[in-house]
C-alpha cells in the first residue's frame, strides 16, 4: 500500500503543478470580468450611461462613440440574470447615472437560467465582479477553483494567447468588444443558418425574464434612471432562420414594456434595419466595427432625444 | 453523475479513502458504505427514481427468500412469476408503453378507426434496464437451484446497485458477484495499478474516441439529407467506432473502479471490431447482456437443440429482444433483424462456432484472409448501425439509400483529419493490446517507468484537451 500511494503522489505532482499554476494564471491575469468591475469601481461618479447585453452588445455598442460618459457592461453570453446581478449591485454606487441599455434579441427573453453558456461564466461573475450568484449551489466544488471552471482546451489555448500577444483580454477599456475571433469564417449563409439553429430553444415562454426586466425597470424608475430596450441588427440572412411568431412575440413584449412604463422605458428595434447592411457585420448576427460606428451613434441619438423628455 | 465529470473525480477518492481507510476492517460496514455510495451515485442523477431501485431489489431479494423457502414447485413458480411480472412490468410502463401505445393506434388509423392513446411521455429511469436484468438473472438462479437465495439485504442491494455497474452495466450474474460481496476484499497493488490503467484507458476512449466521432457523427446523420453517400460511409464508420468507444469505454471505467475496491466485474467487451465472423462479433460485443439472453432466453427455448428451423427461430428471437431491448424504436428491432439475418448463414452450415480463438493470436499481423474477414464482419456491423443510430426508420432507409447511390464515389464532403488520425492510432493499440483485458494492460510494462509515464501522460493530457465536449453515455438511454 505505500509503494501504490507514493506512486500515485508522484504520478499526480506534475498534474497538481500544472493545476496551481493554472489556478494563479486566472486569477491573476486580468479578463473581461476583472478589468470591467474594476473600471466600475474606479469611475462610479463618473458613468451616466450603462450598457447590457450580450455579444451582440459588446461588439455593437461602443462608448466613444456616446457623448455622455458610457460604460459598456455586457459580456459573451449574458443573460438578463446577470443583468440584473450586475445592475443591482451597481445601482447605488453610481450616483450620476441617468440611462442604461439593455439589448434584447432572439435568445434572451426565452433563456432559462444556468444554461451551458453560463458554466464557467457564472463562477467568473461571482469572482471577479464580486456578484452573489444564486445560481452556484453551496456544494459547488469549482467556485473554489477557478483553473477547474474552464475545460482544457480554452486554458492551453488561453496560455497561447496570452505568450503571444500578452493579454487575454477581448475588450477596451470602454468594455467594448474588440478581439472578434474572425477565423473560420465559413459561408455567411451556413453561419447564419448554425447560429440561428443553435440559438433556437424553441421556447416562446418569456415570464421569468419578463419578471426580471420588471424588477430592472422599476428599480430604475425608483431612482430616475431611464432605460432604454434595444434589439441589435441582424443580418437579413440569418433574420430568414429564425422563428417569425416568436420574433413577433419578443418585438411585442419589448413594446409593452415602453407602453406599460410611460416615459421612463423606451424600446428601439434595430432588429431588421435597413441602414445596417452585410459589409457591417463580422458574421450573422455581430456587428464589426463600422457597424458598431453606425449603431453606437444611432443608440447614442436616441438617448440624447429621450434625456430632454 | 458521470464517470467523466469533475464530481465523480472527487466522488471516487473520497468513497475509496473511507472504503480502505476507514472501513476496511468490518465487511459489513464497507458493505453499507458501498451501498450508500451507491444510492448516492445514483440520487445525483435523478432522486425520485430511487424508490424504484430499492422497490425492485426488495421485491427480488424477498421473492429470492420465498422462492428458496417454498416446498412445492407451484409456491416457487408463483414467486418466481410475480417478481418476473412486476419486474417487466416496471421496465414495460417506463420504456415501452407509449411505443405500443403510439403503434397500437397508427395500425388502428391505418384500418380507419381513429382512437385516442393515452401516452405517458414518463422520463426513463436510469439504468433500468440493467439493474431489472441484475434482478431478473438472480431470482431466475435461485428458481434454478444455481444459487441459494441471499439472505442479506445490504449484500444483496449492494450486488443489485454497486455503483460502478449500476447505470449501464455490466450485467452481473450473482453466482459471480455475490459470493466477491461477502468475502473480505484484500487491497491488491498490482490490481489497483490495473484498475487505474483501466479506468485511464476507458476515459481516453469515451473521451477522446467517442466524443470526437460524435461531434461528426450527429452533423452527419441530423443533416443527412444534405449529404453525399462517401459523407453517409464516413458517418457510419465514425458511429461505429463512437458506440465503441463510449460503451466499451465505459465498461473499462466500470471495470477499473470495480478493481480499485477489489472486485472484479465481468467483462463486456473483447475487441469486436476484430472479429472474423458476426458469431465471433457477438461474443466480444456486449458479452454481458449477450450471455444473459443466451443462459436466460435462448438455452431454456432449446438454444441450438432441436431442429434447423427451432434453431433459427430461436436466433431470431434472441436478436429481436436485443435489438427490442435497447429501446422501444423499429430502429433497434430492424437492427436486431439485421444481425439475426447475418447469422443465418453461420447457422445453417454449422459455421458460428469456426472463430473462438483471438485473430492472429501468435503473429504480429492477420493474414489477408483474416484481414478481409475482419474488414466485411466491420462492414456488415456498420451498416447495422445505421439502423441503430438513425432517428427513425425512414431516415435509416433513406440514409442508406444515398449511401447506395453515385455519390458513394465521391469525396467526402467531410474529412475530420485529427479524429481520422486518433482513430488510427487507436486501432493500432488496440490491435497491439488485443490478446489482454484492455489494450494498454501489458503495453510499455517491460519499458523504462520514464516511458510508460510518458505515455500514460499523454493520454491525460489528450483526455484534458478533448474533454469539452461532454457527451452523454449512450447507454445510459438503454
Amino acid at each position: 500500500m505505500e509503494n501504490i500511494k507514493a506512486k500515485i503522489a508522484l504520478f499526480a505532482i506534475p498534474i497538481l503543478l500544472f493545476w496551481g499554476i493554472t489556478e494563479y494564471f486566472y486569477r491573476t491575469i486580468p479578463n473581461n470580468y476583472s478589468v470591467k468591475n474594476q473600471y466600475i469601481e474606479n469611475h462610479s461618479k463618473d458613468i451616466e450611461v450603462l450598457l447590457f447585453g450580450d455579444s451582440h452588445c459588446l461588439y455593437g455598442l461602443n462608448p466613444s462613440y456616446f457623448s455622455k460618459h458610457t460604460f459598456n457592461l455586457s459580456n459573451v453570453s449574458q443573460t438578463i440574470y446577470f443583468d440584473k446581478l450586475l445592475l443591482l449591485e451597481h445601482i447605488d454606487n453610481l450616483p450620476n447615472l441617468k440611462q442604461v441599455v439593455f439589448c434584447i434579441e432572439y435568445t434572451n427573453l426565452s433563456q432559462k437560467d444556468d444554461t451551458d453558456e453560463d458554466q464557467f461564466r457564472k463562477y467568473y461573475y461571482q469572482y471577479f465582479m464580486d456578484l452573489k450568484v444564486p445560481i452556484i449551489k453551496d456544494y459547488d466544488i469549482k467556485q473554489y477553483s477557478l483553473a477547474l471552471t474552464q475545460n482544457f482546451k480554452k486554458t492551453i489555448d488561453l496560455y497561447i494567447r496570452y505568450l503571444k500577444t500578452g493579454t487575454i483580454l477581448d475588450c477596451n477599456p470602454d468594455g467594448w468588444g474588440n478581439n472578434y475571433k474572425k477565423e473560420n469564417r465559413i459561408s455567411p449563409e451556413t453561419v447564419a443558418k448554425n447560429r440561428a439553429q443553435s440559438q433556437e430553444d424553441g421556447s416562446t415562454d418569456f415570464n421569468l425574464n419578463i419578471a426580471r426586466m420588471d424588477t430592472i425597470i422599476a428599480e430604475c424608475n425608483k431612482r430616475k434612471i431611464k432605460v432604454l430596450i434595444v434589439s441589435m441588427p441582424q443580418t437579413k440572412i440569418y433574420t430568414s432562420y429564425l422563428n417569425p411568431k416568436k420574433l413577433k412575440s419578443i418585438f411585442k413584449t419589448c413594446n409593452q414594456f415602453q407602453e406599460n412604463n410611460n416615459r421612463t422605458v423606451h424600446y428601439l428595434n434595430l432588429f431588421n434595419d435597413n441602414r445596417f447592411t452585410d459589409e457591417d457585420f463580422y458574421d450573422a448576427d455581430h456587428l464589426n466595427d463600422q457597424g458598431a460606428k453606425k449603431c453606437s451613434k444611432i443608440v447614442n441619438a436616441y438617448l440624447n432625444s429621450i434625456s430632454s423628455n | 453523475m458521470l464517470f467523466n465529470t469533475l464530481n465523480f473525480a472527487f466522488f471516487l477518492p473520497v468513497i475509496l479513502l473511507l472504503y480502505w481507510f476507514a472501513t476496511n476492517r468490518n465487511l459489513k460496514v464497507q458493505n453499507i458504505l458501498l451501498l450508500i455510495s451507491s444510492y448516492f451515485f445514483y440520487a445525483c442523477w435523478d432522486y425520485r427514481f430511487l424508490f424504484l431501485l430499492v422497490f425492485s431489489t426488495a421485491l427480488d431479494f424477498f421473492s429470492g427468500v420465498k422462492i428458496y423457502q417454498s416446498q412445492t414447485k407451484n409456491q416457487k413458480r408463483f414467486w418466481l412469476w410475480l417478481s418476473i411480472s412486476i419486474n417487466l412490468g416496471f421496465l414495460s410502463v417506463f420504456k415501452y408503453y407509449d411505443f405500443f401505445a403510439e403503434s397500437f393506434s397508427n395500425l388502428l388509423s391505418a384500418i380507419g378507426i381513429q382512437t385516442n392513446f393515452w401516452t405517458l411521455r414518463l422520463i426513463l429511469p436510469v439504468g433500468i434496464s440493467f439493474y431489472t436484468f441484475h434482478g431478473l438473472s438472480y431470482i431466475i438462479d435461485v428458481y434454478k437451484n444455481r444459487i441459494k437465495s441471499e439472505n442479506n439485504i445490504v449484500d444483496y442491494a449492494v450486488f443489485v446497485s454497486f455503483f460502478p455497474l449500476l447505470v449501464a452495466g455490466p450485467i452481473e450474474r450473482a453466482t459471480h458477484l455475490l459470493p466477491q460481496i461477502k468475502t473480505q476484499r484484500v487491497f491488491n497493488n498490482s490490481n489497483f495499478i490495473d484498475g487505474l490503467k483501466q479506468i485511464l484507458w476507458g476515459l481516453f476512449k469515451k473521451v477522446v474516441i467517442a466524443d470526437n466521432c460524435a461531434v461528426f457523427v450527429n452533423m452527419i446523420f441530423d443533416n443527412s439529407s444534405e449529404y453525399s453517400g462517401s459523407t453517409l460511409v464516413l458517418g457510419a464508420v465514425l458511429f461505429a467506432f463512437q458506440i465503441y468507444g463510449d460503451f466499451s469505454g465505459y465498461s473499462d471505467i466500470a471495470q477499473g473502479v470495480a478493481r480499485l475496491f477489489g472486485i472484479d466485474l465481468l467483462r463486456n467487451f473483447a475487441f469486436p471490431y476484430f472479429s472474423r465472423d458476426i458469431a465471433e462479433f457477438w461474443r466480444r460485443w456486449h458479452i454481458s447482456l449477450s450471455s444473459w439472453f443466451k443462459d436466460y432466453v435462448y438455452i431454456p427455448l432449446g438454444g441450438s437443440k432441436g431442429s434447423k428451423w427451432q434453431q433459427i427461430r430461436n436466433v431470431f428471437i434472441i436478436f429481436l429482444l436485443s435489438g427490442f431491448w435497447h429501446g422501444a424504436n423499429y430502429t433497434f428491432i430492424f437492427w436486431g433483424l439485421l444481425h439475426a439475418i447475418y447469422f443465418l448463414p453461420l447457422l445453417l452450415f454449422n459455421r458460428n462456432r469456426n472463430n473462438i480463438e483471438t485473430v492472429a493470436s501468435n503473429r504480429i499481423l492477420p493474414n489477408l484472409r483474416e484481414f478481409f474477414q475482419m474488414i466485411y464482419t466491420f462492414g456488415f456491423t456498420t451498416f447495422a448501425w445505421i439502423f441503430f443510430r438513425a432517428n427513425n426508420i425512414n431516415q435509416a432507409f433513406s440514409y442508406v439509400a444515398v449511401v447506395f447511390s453515385k455519390s458513394l464515389f465521391s469525396v467526402p464532403q467531410i474529412v475530420p483529419k485529427l479524429t481520422l488520425l486518433s482513430l488510427l492510432i487507436f486501432i493500432v493499440i488496440e490491435w497491439n493490446g488485443r490478446r489482454n483485458q484492455y489494450a494498454i494492460s501489458d503495453l510499455l510494462v517491460k519499458n523504462s517507468i520514464v516511458l510508460r509515464w510518458s505515455f500514460y501522460y499523454m493520454l491525460v493530457f489528450c483526455i484534458l484537451y478533448f474533454s469539452n465536449n461532454h457527451q452523454q453515455f449512450i447507454y445510459f438511454q438503454f
